[in-house]
């Protein structure tokens, strides 16, 4: 084994975090399974089986369509000539930036029966009612499928974008001169190479489904995670809600092995990439058929949203609006900031600890800590109201005790819980990155200090750290706009009064009044946009 | 001389695999060690535990009569004054060659630092290039900044790992020579891991030769080429061909034609292998009855001398198979065909028997 640094302390710290971070969770789980029978036979027996309907339903219908889009958006992109290829190539990250609530909304707004779609078709038309034509309702469970999808379908985009333009472009060659076409060694070789990156992918889009919760909760679908929120927010049945996130946690569990499994198979992609493809060119027809395709889903994942909420604000911006926007603003930067802040700090200890400490499992505290990234918000927020509560409780009784005023909810009710939510759910970002970052520094950099007398402290601080500071810049602001964006935990979890960006537009948009936030809106779209240019940087440098 | 390193009895596990195995070494100051092993065979492992990367689980190293590490306690590495130059040189890519430099000498007052930063930047000839960063720099002037580096805290030994093996052939042997004079002006003691022989032949006083976590031979370069004590020293190294031959008291019989010995002492005839370096054979291309040819050509090369040949031996169903011969190296400006039969005959000097122990 190597020498390197065997600190007890550090080896403390270390599995200590990692277990913080990783309690809430485990408290809810046995919480939740362990609730009472009766409780899940009463659930069972009365909404958990529509619940669940539902859920595997959305998740059926987002999973599809984003496999739709994405996998053809790819294969246009990587395996044709389609005219505009290399502005669409990165255009079609874009509705990624885009909540799919706002989406929800806005669509709604748009093509709902009082909507300017419809009434300009019943007046084109002359139609005097709903029963003279047929219009799709976009305000169904397949509606919210497809506004699920047309943000979501990026990541299906991207993954198997990458999986193409990593083939061995001499398989497909090979099965040219062994007589097949170029459509036809695109189905029977690339498409079926790309298959396990397909699969991480449609997991990945599985997994945000099972996580959304603003989009259903408007859409007035009952998933387990709206019905989390109902339970415990409407009837204050902490047992009963714990229980429903119990078995959505179990969901995402299965989701997440599956994913684990797929990427076992990713190791059949080839190491030789070759750019110089050999196009399919399309004809006219093609082209036109496939441009639409790809403009569409620009055009309704994200152009188009992007409009709508810019000439809302145009319309309907003041200054009072301003105002709430800055108060709102500043409590969205100050969570994000310390959030962004505790992530990267904890994700550098665990990553120079998994490098540079003898401990036989040094990779272990890395790996809990990034347990949080498959948790939805919901399950995070109950997680921690089930574990920070009696905490709370207990503190109240010991000072009580001690002759002291009580201090009230000190963890479960003030910005300790979302902070804490947030860094749990957002660690596996930032060790993700951090990680990269540390695995780029050749080990021999770790032994050079040593061997010119230079201690370990010494090393981190003039080698490690300096060499980190890109990687540490990006995984803080990875964190930092997630945390932005975050809406459930915040919902579940904000004080009294406190209000971020995130949670006022969704309250707006429950009551009908998106216009308010419009501004607001934008300015999460935009730094939903951060992630993917850095991201499309770093594929092009690929 | 005064001996500077000395290791005893030296065992390291990794993962619970024994990767040294009871080495003995001692170094004399002002010596260069090259040590030479097929891949895995320890030599990194060796390098390490001397830096203090690995931690021995048995044995003891010491520098200059202070122990580094016993088994038990291991001083960090960081305390044992030895320098490294690592393979890819491990330069810090955040800081400039001057920086670079100077990081090992901290300590020292920044008159100190300048002084010595330029004294080294002009012994390796890195004046122009003080201000610029690693990733400007080509293999060679990266590999001077390495040394520059590493005799920078003046360590009293100096490690290298395989540190000509990312420089251009065409450069490598000039390099080793000017860094040899180098290191014997500063009169550094110092040992480089290397797969490469001839590196050693250049750059070395001594040799070491190691092979499954253990040292097989340590000596100078023409000795070990010379006398190899063993097989396995002698098949690495590449120093001529094997011809089996049963041997006794009498002398030994193979198929190139009777040897006479006298070394081999005991009644009984073993089968052994003996060194045929090409120097050593003589080929003759007339055949007759009287000269029988007795090894025919399988494989020819050209070389700027001539040609280099393999020769197997020529077998009849009377052959002892345990004799037989199928690669014997000749070089000789004579011109053969493929399958053409020769006569092979071996000069008399001074014959070196092994049995066979492949590594």
């Amino acid at each position: 084994m190597i020498a390197l640094n065997n600190s007890k302390t550090w080896k403390l710290s270390s599995y200590l975090i990692a277990l913080v971070l990783m309690v809430p969770v485990l408290v809810m789980l046995v919480g939740g399974v362990s609730a009472s029978t009766q409780l899940f036979a009463h659930l069972w027996q009365t909404v958990l089986p529509s619940y669940l309907e539902n859920t595997l339903l959305l998740a059926f219908w987002v999973v599809l369509l984003a496999l739709i889009f994405g996998v053809f958006s790819a294969a246009i992109i990587t395996q044709t000539n389609i005219v505009f290829k290399k502005q669409l190539r990165w255009l079609l990250l874009l509705p990624l930036a885009m909540p799919a609530y706002l989406v929800a909304y806005l669509y709604t707004d748009l093509f709902d029966y009082a909507g300017p779609v419809q009434r300009s078709l019943r007046a084109w038309f002359d139609w005097q009612s709903p029963s003279d034509y047929w219009f799709f309702d976009i305000r169904t469970l397949p509606g919210a499928a497809l506004m699920l999808a047309l943000v979501l379908f990026p990541y299906i985009y991207m993954l198997t974008r990458g999986a193409f333009e990593q083939q061995d472009q001499n398989l497909i060659r090979a099965s040219r001169l062994l007589g097949l076409t170029a459509k036809q060694s695109f189905f029977k070789i690339a498409l079926p190479l790309a298959r396990p990156a397909i699969a991480v992918a449609a997991s990945l889009v599985l997994m945000e489904t099972l996580a959304d919760f603003a989009t259903v909760q408007y859409f007035s679908v009952n998933t387990l995670t709206t019905a989390i929120y109902d339970t415990w927010l409407g009837y204050g049945d902490l047992g009963a809600a714990n229980a429903l996130a119990s078995v959505l946690m179990l969901l995402v569990l299965f989701v997440v092995l599956a994913e684990q499994k797929s990427r076992a198979g990713l190791r059949h992609q080839s190491a030789r990439p070759n750019l110089n493809r050999d196009l399919i060119k399309l004809s006219v027809g093609q082209q036109i058929i496939a441009s639409t395709f790809c403009w569409a889903l620009v055009i309704f994942g994200f152009l188009l949203p992007l409009t709508l909420l810019i000439v809302m604000a145009i319309e309907y911006s003041d200054i009072a609006q301003l105002s709430v926007l800055m108060s709102t603003g500043v409590n969205s930067l100050k969570i994000s900031v310390i959030a962004a802040t505790v992530a990267v700090l904890i994700a550098l200890s665990l990553g120079l600890y998994q490098r540079l400490h003898s401990d036989k499992y040094r990779q272990l505290p890395q790996q809990i800590s990034g347990f949080g990234y498959a948790v939805p918000g919901t399950v995070l927020a109950m997680a921690m109201l089930s574990t920070l509560g009696p905490i709370d409780h207990w503190l109240n009784g010991a000072v009580e005790v001690l002759g002291f005023t009580a201090p009230g909810l000190i963890l479960s009710g003030s910005l300790f819980a979302i902070i804490f939510a947030l860094v749990v759910r957002f660690s596996a970002i930032a060790n993700g990155t951090i990680i990269s970052g540390i695995k780029q520094i050749p080990q021999s950099l770790d032994y050079a200090p040593a061997s010119l007398g230079v201690n370990l402290k010494g090393s981190l601080t003039k080698v490690h750290l300096p060499i980190l500071t890109p990687a540490i810049f990006v995984a803080w602001l990875l964190v930092f706009v997630e945390a932005m964006k975050e809406l459930p935990a915040v919902l579940l979890l904000r004080p009294f009064n406190f209000e971020t960006l995130s949670s006022q537009i969704y309250q707006l948009i429950s009551d009908e009044m998106l216009e308010q936030g419009a501004l607001g809106a934008i300015l999460i779209v935009l730094f939903g946009l951060l992630p993917i240019v850095l991201l499309n940087k770093s594929k092009e440098k690929v | 001389m005064t001996v500077l390193l000395t290791i005893q009895q030296l065992s390291v596990k990794l993962q619970d695999k024994l990767v040294l195995s009871e080495l003995d070494l001692t170094l004399n100051e002002g010596d260069i060690l090259g040590l030479v092993g097929a891949s895995g065979c320890g030599k990194t492992t060796l390098l390490n535990a001397i830096a203090g990367f690995n931690k021995p689980s048995e044995g003891q190293i010491a520098i200059d009569g202070h122990l580094l590490s016993d088994g038990e306690n291991c001083l960090p590495a960081e305390k044992r004054q030895v320098g490294m130059i690592f393979q890819d040189y491990a330069l810090f890519p955040h800081l400039t060659v001057k920086e670079n430099i100077a990081f090992g000498i901290a300590k020292l007052s920044k008159t100190e630092q300048v002084e010595q930063i330029n004294h080294l930047l002009t012994i390796l000839k890195l004046n122009d290039l003080g201000e610029s960063y690693i990733h400007q720099l080509s293999g060679g002037q990266q590999q001077r900044v390495a040394i520059a580096r590493a005799l920078a805290p003046k360590p009293k030994l100096l490690l290298l790992d395989e540190p000509f093996s990312n420089i251009d052939a065409r450069l490598r042997n000039e390099l080793m020579v000017e860094i040899r004079l180098l290191l014997k002006q500063f009169k550094m003691t110092a040992i480089f891991v290397t797969h490469n022989k001839d590196e050693v032949f250049t750059f070395a006083d001594k040799m070491a030769v190691m092979a499954q976590g253990r040292l097989l031979q340590i000596d100078a370069p023409s000795i070990i080429c010379r006398q190899p004590n063993s097989y396995q020293v002698a098949d690495f190294l590449q120093l001529g061909s094997w011809l089996p031959c049963q041997v006794n008291s009498t002398g030994a019989h193979s198929l190139l034609g009777e040897l006479e010995t006298e070394l081999i002492k005991g009644e009984k005839t073993r089968l052994l292998y003996l060194l045929v370096k090409p120097q050593q054979l003589t080929l003759s291309v007339t055949i007759d009855d009287k000269n029988k040819a007795n090894a025919q050509v399988e494989y020819i090369s050209v070389t700027e001398q001539g040609y280099h040949y393999y020769l197997r031996s020529i077998d009849t169903p009377s052959t002892d198979s345990t004799l037989v011969f199928n690669k014997i190296s000749l070089y000789s400006n004579v011109a053969l065909t493929i399958k053409q039969q020769v006569l092979l005959q071996i000069k008399p000097h001074e014959l070196l028997f092994f049995e066979y122990n492949p590594l």
